[in-house]
């Protein structure tokens, strides 16, 4: 009867961890094998197909890339620029809007409430969007293009950091603090924010993968090599290919073109060198990401 | 409360007016500068033109010293011209969205590549491009007497001229890309084919003797034997190649087409296909021919196409030709350049696009770069790599030559072949024109009807193509669910349009 339990007991977690376990694998599998095609030679690609144990070694693909590393390397920099401002400027952003609204002797506060939430149900379309960024502020081709359009003010993370001020900072200390002699900035600055690092960690980094994700504004705005970055550069790589295969029916010269584009082994290398970063850096945020939510779901 | 709701909506209106008043303004302007520009300001500007910059939007990656090759050609550019030029490249893949963005945003440009495969159609009806007949007539005097009267009357649309054409391969030839390796093994005698018949004798050798080898790669292969027999309107409506009237046929219902098919039919039987023929393509066919696993692939053919092939992919190849080329509208419109709306000074675009027709040494910097830094000349016309440079580490790789002006003037690279102008010469007046040459169908009015007919082609053209079921059974349940689609308007559509068209000739 005991043994039973016990059996019952060890069966039931080993399960799920089996089932993590092959969760993790597959999750892991298509980056080993772009890895492993990588480090193949061209050849035995055309001849094998893929494969996770690569029959030729050869690191030509990285040779090929490592010939002109500065453009890599700068896309790297754009890259990393505009995610540190980005999110920098957005979290700001977001809390200085976020903390009025939760404030309830502001005036017209559901009025602004709803003007925020309103930009959540309808948007003005892709191309008043773009006619505002290009001809009224004039962003192309400069590294705001990448900074400002939609990821400045995301009314959902508003919505998120108000309602977390309004649960856990009591009104009771505002009060304390307006008496003490304090001004509205001060209170801001020294009190609510050391009290809410939770909810601005998790959006922090909410905004840092936006901000490091983010190729399509890159796309549209930007027309100078030397402003792409590092995700474009992936992105346009394999889109190109997939682009010039679709129209290759239409039209001859599609065909010559596709036969100069790089080569698989040299598509996958720069896929790893543009993934290994975050790879490596990932596992220290990891701690904060979670952190972050559970203590912003936790009251008190 | 309600106050402030006023005040915010006054705010937002005000704002809207701001917009639309701006986006009004530049409009009008645009319509204003191009009535005018197309008169008054040509007139003048012969004697003393004043400094312009010209942008030229093309797809390709940029090159690494595209700033290098810009000042070098606004250099020689500022003598003759007296303008500079901003080369734009477009990658293909944001090619779509961008460009979209750019017309409908009121983006100044002046000239933009365009091709029948890439909208020219969809945006000459928006008025995207300007007119370019009187514009060429005034500054464009060398470009009728370098294209010639069938590539004009190819890319004119509704008896319009809004693009020109580049000055290429006027046409399709159709056939197979071979192993050189193979032919030489079994000693096929690749000069006298003329058929598919003496391609079948071919596959069935190779079919007994090379268990390892598939003869041929990729349905793609019915494409072009289609493009090669019909001149394809839309959804199976064609006129046939040669065919004296102007008159579109049903394809699957043509006796000619559904033989083919049955061929095809026979030959998925043989196993004489690849075993991913529903999904190949010709790029992947190289690349088995290239492993050594395969010995034909089909493919659009012009003058020393196996040579290009053998040089990028590095495997010995030998074309044959089984129909002789064929030149349609897509063929007239495969590559052009409109000058934009949004131009400010459509003369000098006209002027810069007369000299890539007329000016061998404009063009070949565009196409190749600067002489003596990216490409060194060994004869009048031959160039070659300068020293410790290659493929891999050129700085200006050519952007395609076939996209601007006049191709017979560029220069041929030293392991070309270097009679390849003649050969496209001869090829071009050897293509039998097709009767609808010139004609583009509109899909406009019956734009929701077509989206239904391709979702029903989605569902029988890939198996029907790859030869694995027989046709018959097929194509009458195709031709049914086609007509429930609305096929029948399509038609009447297209034979209207037809007998419109003729009346212009």
């Amino acid at each position: 009867m005991v043994r039973e339990l016990n059996l019952k007991k060890w069966i039931g977690p080993s399960l799920i961890h089996l089932f993590f376990w092959a969760f993790t694998i597959a999750s892991l599998i298509p980056f080993i094998l772009v890895f492993m095609v990588s480090i193949s030679s061209e050849d035995s690609i055309l001849q094998n197909g893929y494969s996770l144990f690569p029959s030729h070694i050869s690191f030509a693909a990285y040779q090929f890339l490592f010939n002109d590393f500065s453009e890599i390397a700068k896309a790297y920099g754009v890259t990393i620029l505009s995610t540190i401002i980005g999110t920098v400027v957005s979290l700001l952003i977001t809390a200085l809007f976020a903390y009025p609204l939760s404030r309830p002797d502001l005036p017209f506060r559901s009025t602004l409430s709803f003007y925020i939430f309103f930009t959540m149900l309808f948007g003005g379309g892709m191309v008043p969007w773009y006619i505002t960024y290009v001809n009224m502020f004039d962003l192309k081709n400069t590294i705001f293009a990448m900074i400002i359009p939609n990821l400045l003010l995301s009314a959902f993370n508003v919505l998120l950091m108000r309602s977390f001020f309004a649960s856990t900072i009591p009104e009771s200390v505002v009060e304390s603090a307006t008496i003490d002699g304090a001004g509205e900035l001060r209170i801001f600055f020294k009190i609510v924010l050391p009290l809410s690092l939770p909810i601005m960690a998790t959006i922090g980094l909410f905004n840092t993968l936006a901000y490091w994700n983010d190729w399509y504004n890159c796309m549209l705005f930007i027309d100078k090599p030397e402003l792409y970055n590092i995700q474009y550069l992936m992105t346009k790589t394999l889109t190109n290919i997939q682009y010039l295969l679709m129209k290759s029916n239409s039209s001859a010269q599609v065909g010559d073109l596709l036969a100069k584009m790089p080569r698989e082994t040299v598509r996958m290398a720069l896929a790893i060198v543009g993934i290994a970063p975050l790879l490596f850096a990932y596992p220290f945020f990891q701690k904060y990401y979670i952190s972050g939510i559970t203590s912003g779901a936790v009251k008190g | 409360m309600k106050k402030a709701h006023q005040l915010v909506f006054l705010i937002m209106l005000c704002g809207m007016l701001a917009l639309t008043g701006c986006a009004k303004g530049d409009s009008g302007k645009t319509a204003d500068s191009k009535n005018s520009a197309t008169g008054e300001k040509g007139k003048d500007s012969d004697s003393s033109l004043s400094p312009y910059k010209i942008t030229l939007v093309y797809p390709a990656t940029a090159p690494k010293d595209l700033q290098l090759v810009q000042d070098e050609m606004s250099k020689y550019l500022t003598e003759k011209i007296n303008a500079t030029i901003e080369l734009k490249p477009i990658e293909w893949a944001s090619w779509d969205d961008k460009t979209n963005l750019m017309k409908i945003s009121n983006e100044p440009f002046d000239l933009m590549f365009t091709a029948s495969w890439f909208s020219y159609p969809k945006d000459a009806a928006k008025g995207q491009y300007l007119e370019l007949d009187d514009l060429m007539a005034q500054y464009g005097k060398d470009i009728p007497g370098v294209l010639g009267d069938d590539f004009i009357k190819g890319s004119r649309i509704g008896g319009k001229l809004y693009a020109l054409p580049t000055k290429k391969e006027f046409g399709q030839g159709f056939g197979f890309l071979l192993d050189k390796k193979l032919v030489d093994k079994y000693k096929f005698d690749t000069s006298g084919v003329k058929s598919l018949e003496d391609m079948e004798a071919m596959f069935k050798t190779i079919k007994e003797n090379e268990p390892g080898i598939t003869p041929i790669v990729s349905s793609k292969f019915t494409n072009i034997w289609e493009a090669s027999n019909y001149d394809g309107i839309v959804a199976n409506l064609a006129i046939p190649r040669d065919s004296k009237e102007l008159k579109a046929v049903d394809t699957l219902e043509d006796p000619k087409f559904i033989e083919f098919y049955k061929r095809m039919h026979q030959w998925n039987q043989n196993g004489w296909f690849d075993k991913d023929v529903l999904t190949s393509d010709a790029d992947q066919g190289m690349n088995m021919i290239k492993a050594g696993k395969a010995f034909a692939v089909a493919q659009s053919l012009k003058p020393g196409k196996d040579k290009e092939m053998s040089l990028s992919s590095g495997v010995d190849v030998i074309q044959v030709e089984t129909a002789e080329p064929f030149t349609t509208t897509g063929d007239a419109q495969g590559a052009m350049l409109g000058i934009s709306r949004t131009s400010k000074d459509p003369a000098r675009a006209m002027m810069f696009l007369n000299m890539l027709y007329s000016d061998p040494k404009l063009l070949n910097m565009l196409d190749w770069g600067i002489e003596g830094k990216h490409y060194v000349k060994k004869s009048e016309n031959m160039i070659d790599f300068p020293e410790g440079v290659n493929a891999d580490t050129q700085t200006y790789p050519n952007p395609g030559g076939w996209m601007f002006g006049n191709q017979f003037n560029s220069y041929l690279w030293a392991n070309e072949d270097p009679n390849k102008w003649e050969e496209f010469q001869k090829f071009n007046d050897r293509a039998e024109r097709s009767i609808a040459l010139g004609f583009a169908f509109n899909q406009e009015p019956v734009k929701s009807e077509m989206a239904s007919i391709a979702n029903v082609e989605k569902e029988f053209g890939a198996s029907l193509r790859s030869g694995a079921v027989d046709p018959e059974k097929i194509l009458a349940k195709w031709i049914e669910k086609r007509k429930a689609a609305g096929f029948d308007k399509v038609k009447a559509e297209v034979d209207k349009q037809l007998a419109e068209w003729a009346q212009t000739k």
